[in-house]
């Protein structure tokens, strides 16, 4: 029950706030946000939720259907794999590991493309453009290749890949934060700053970086979901995470095999990618337009 | 526009000498010996060797190795593949036009689809069919590309078999290889039945060229989408109408042109994903095309093709980027008013 207001006190919702007040009109991205904690849930804690251990091979239990199949059993809620390996506990541990990479990833991209990007807008001259140059070379070559290459280079892995995927995500973090802080630079706090004779560190640090926040939260959900996206593409192709690894790319090449015969082995750890993918979008997206909103206003 | 085009040459020159440069690392790069992995020999062949350690002047330093290194690239001499032992030039030259062909037909094919779609969403902005067209493309958007791929497999090979699974096209034909493009090698040889050739060949595109669209479609109604709903927004825009003008003059007058211009840069950008994309259904759908071929020399270790292979992919990312960057550049007066402005 709403609380009704006794005094004419006006209320000014901080920044924050108004935010979260535009977001949660979008019931969509809020039914979003909610699968994607539901995912870090199990991200943190799938020791805990997975029914079997994920490389428990069950020789008497080959390619059980899952429950919904008439001949399914509820053990194995989603069936078992060519291996007898329960595919729920696989996937409780792929997720983690897809989910978990790529989170991590993004914030070691994060970190670096920020500190390049604040080194790239805060200077001029010839350190710019070299540094744009050269960023702008990389994200025009796809990530496909430059994993090839530094698979080539390093043998297949999962953390050579895990190299090749955050290589790739740094140069739209540099862009956006160097677009930013050249906006930023022309408005006239900045400038109340430097008559107060604020260095450019004291500048980026103090006046810039707390407004840099939002955009950032919101690059960060798009890089999310291109960092999952080449992950398990990577593990697919056998390039990244191999084969007795839970990942969820390198579960959808082990169930090709058997693709025929029982489909739920690539149906259910592709549909948890596409659960996955979907979730992230829909916050990045409901956020974006909750931040356009809010200006509007 | 003369200073432009000098300025755009200068780039693409200077990209592509690092990008030579980056090629010819990567042979040091690499486990074993340079010599081997910039010209696909054996040790074991150790005369054609030793002449080849001439060319390159394998004893010289480096900055010398990487002037042979060039004029071999430039003779077309790219060395050969560890594991075929084919001249690496020629495999380019064959697997290239595969995936430049089955990348065009997604990319016509996104078009066809995804602008009317884009401005049919930006017109009904909040409205039911902008939401509908939206939240459809947010799924398409989010699919795995390699899942999607599997599923049409699945279901439309396996279970309906209506598709082939791989391949270009049916083994039955026998198509002399001219420009490499499928269609286009079908339309000039003449000894088969071109009708019974090109209707496998469709057969064969359908499944790769739909799961490769299905991602780059969305991403043109989304781009589109946004572009037009900003153009509208714009005060010229109210100006037209307050001139009395329809909303149909307006749009056809003012709106399609304007909105279309900054489509075109953020289509480059996604340009790359457009070609990971690819080289992942290719090496699905074993279409024969530069990705399946490179990602096959990874497994095999096949250190030359990689290296050579990196090279044309890349060549051609960039001029390809290049190209539509300068064509904006040109036609687009706003860019040139802004350059202006800041010389």
């Amino acid at each position: 029950m709403p609380q009704p207001s006794l005094y004419q006190e006006e209320h000014h919702p901080s920044p924050l706030q108004y935010t979260w007040m535009e977001f949660k009109k979008n019931h969509i991205a809020v039914a979003g946000f909610f699968c994607f904690t539901f995912f870090l849930i199990i991200t943190i804690f799938c020791p805990l939720l997975a029914p079997f251990d994920p490389n428990m091979q069950q020789i008497g239990d080959l390619l059980i259907p899952p429950s919904w199949y008439p001949n399914g059993g509820i053990s194995h809620l989603f069936g078992t794999d060519a291996l007898g390996r329960d595919l729920l506990s696989r996937i409780i541990y792929g997720c983690r590991m897809t989910f978990g990479i790529s989170i991590l990833l993004v914030i070691v991209a994060m970190l670096l493309g920020v500190g390049l990007g604040a080194l790239a807008g805060m200077s001029k001259g010839f350190r710019s453009s070299f540094i744009n140059h050269t960023l702008d070379s990389i994200q025009a070559i796809p990530t496909l290749l430059i994993a090839i290459i530094i698979i080539a280079i390093l043998g297949p892995g999962l953390v050579n890949s895990m190299w090749a995927i955050a290589l790739s995500l740094i140069p739209q973090f540099v862009h956006q934060t160097r677009d930013f802080i050249r906006r930023e630079l022309s408005k006239e706090y900045i400038m109340a700053a430097k008559l107060d004779g604020a260095s450019k560190r004291h500048i980026f640090i103090h006046s810039i970086l707390p407004n840099m926040g939002e955009m950032l939260v919101v690059q960060a959900t798009l890089a999310l979901s291109v960092s999952i996206l080449d992950i398990s593409a990577l593990g697919f192709l056998k390039l990244g995470a191999q084969a007795p690894s839970s990942e969820l790319g390198a579960m959808l090449l082990e169930g090709i095999e058997v693709a025929y015969i029982a489909p739920w082995t690539i149906a259910v750890p592709g549909g948890a990618l596409f659960v996955m993918i979907i979730s992230i979008n829909l916050v990045g997206d409901g956020l974006r337009s909750a931040l356009r909103n809010r200006l509007l206003h | 526009m003369t200073n432009v085009l000098l300025r755009y040459t200068n780039l693409v020159l200077v990209t592509l000498f690092i990008l030579s440069l980056l090629s010819f690392i990567l042979a040091y790069l690499f486990p074993g010996e340079a010599v081997e992995n910039l010209t696909g020999l054996r040790l074991n062949e150790l005369t054609a060797m030793q002449n080849s350690a001439l060319m390159y002047s394998a004893d010289d330093n480096i900055f010398v190795q990487y002037w042979h290194y060039i004029g071999e690239l430039f003779a077309g001499n790219w060395g050969v593949s560890f594991s075929s032992g084919l001249p690496l030039y020629e495999d380019v030259g064959h697997y290239l036009p595969a995936s430049i062909e089955l990348s065009a037909y997604a990319l016509f094919l996104s078009f066809f689809i995804g602008l009317p779609l884009g401005f049919i969403a930006a017109l009904r902005h909040h409205k039911l069919t902008d939401y509908s067209l939206l939240s459809v493309s947010l799924l398409g958007y989010s699919i795995p590309v390699f899942w999607l791929a599997l599923l049409l497999i699945l279901v439309f090979s396996l279970q309906l078999g209506w598709f082939p699974l791989s391949g270009r096209i049916s083994l039955l034909f026998e198509i002399p290889s001219i420009t490499d493009f499928i269609i286009i090698d079908i339309l000039l040889s003449d000894s088969i039945d071109k009708q019974a050739a090109l209707i496998s060949a469709f057969r064969h595109l359908i499944l790769p060229t739909l799961s490769i669209a299905v991602v780059t479609t969305t991403l043109i109604l989304r781009i589109t989408r946004r572009s037009v709903i900003e153009t509208l927004n714009s005060e010229f825009i109210l100006a037209a109408y307050a001139r009395g003008l329809t909303p149909r003059q307006v749009l056809m007058r003012h709106g399609i042109r304007n909105a279309l211009i900054p489509i075109l840069p953020l289509l480059a950008m996604q340009f790359p994903t457009l070609l990971t994309n690819a080289m992942i259904v290719e090496s699905i759908f074993s279409w024969p095309g530069i990705g399946n071929w490179l990602i096959q020399a990874i497994y095999q270790q096949d250190y030359p093709a990689i290296r050579a292979g990196m090279l044309a992919v890349s060549v051609l990312v960039v001029i390809f980027t290049m190209s539509i960057d300068l064509t904006i550049r040109l036609t687009d007066p706003r860019r040139r008013r802004a350059e202006r402005a800041t010389t």
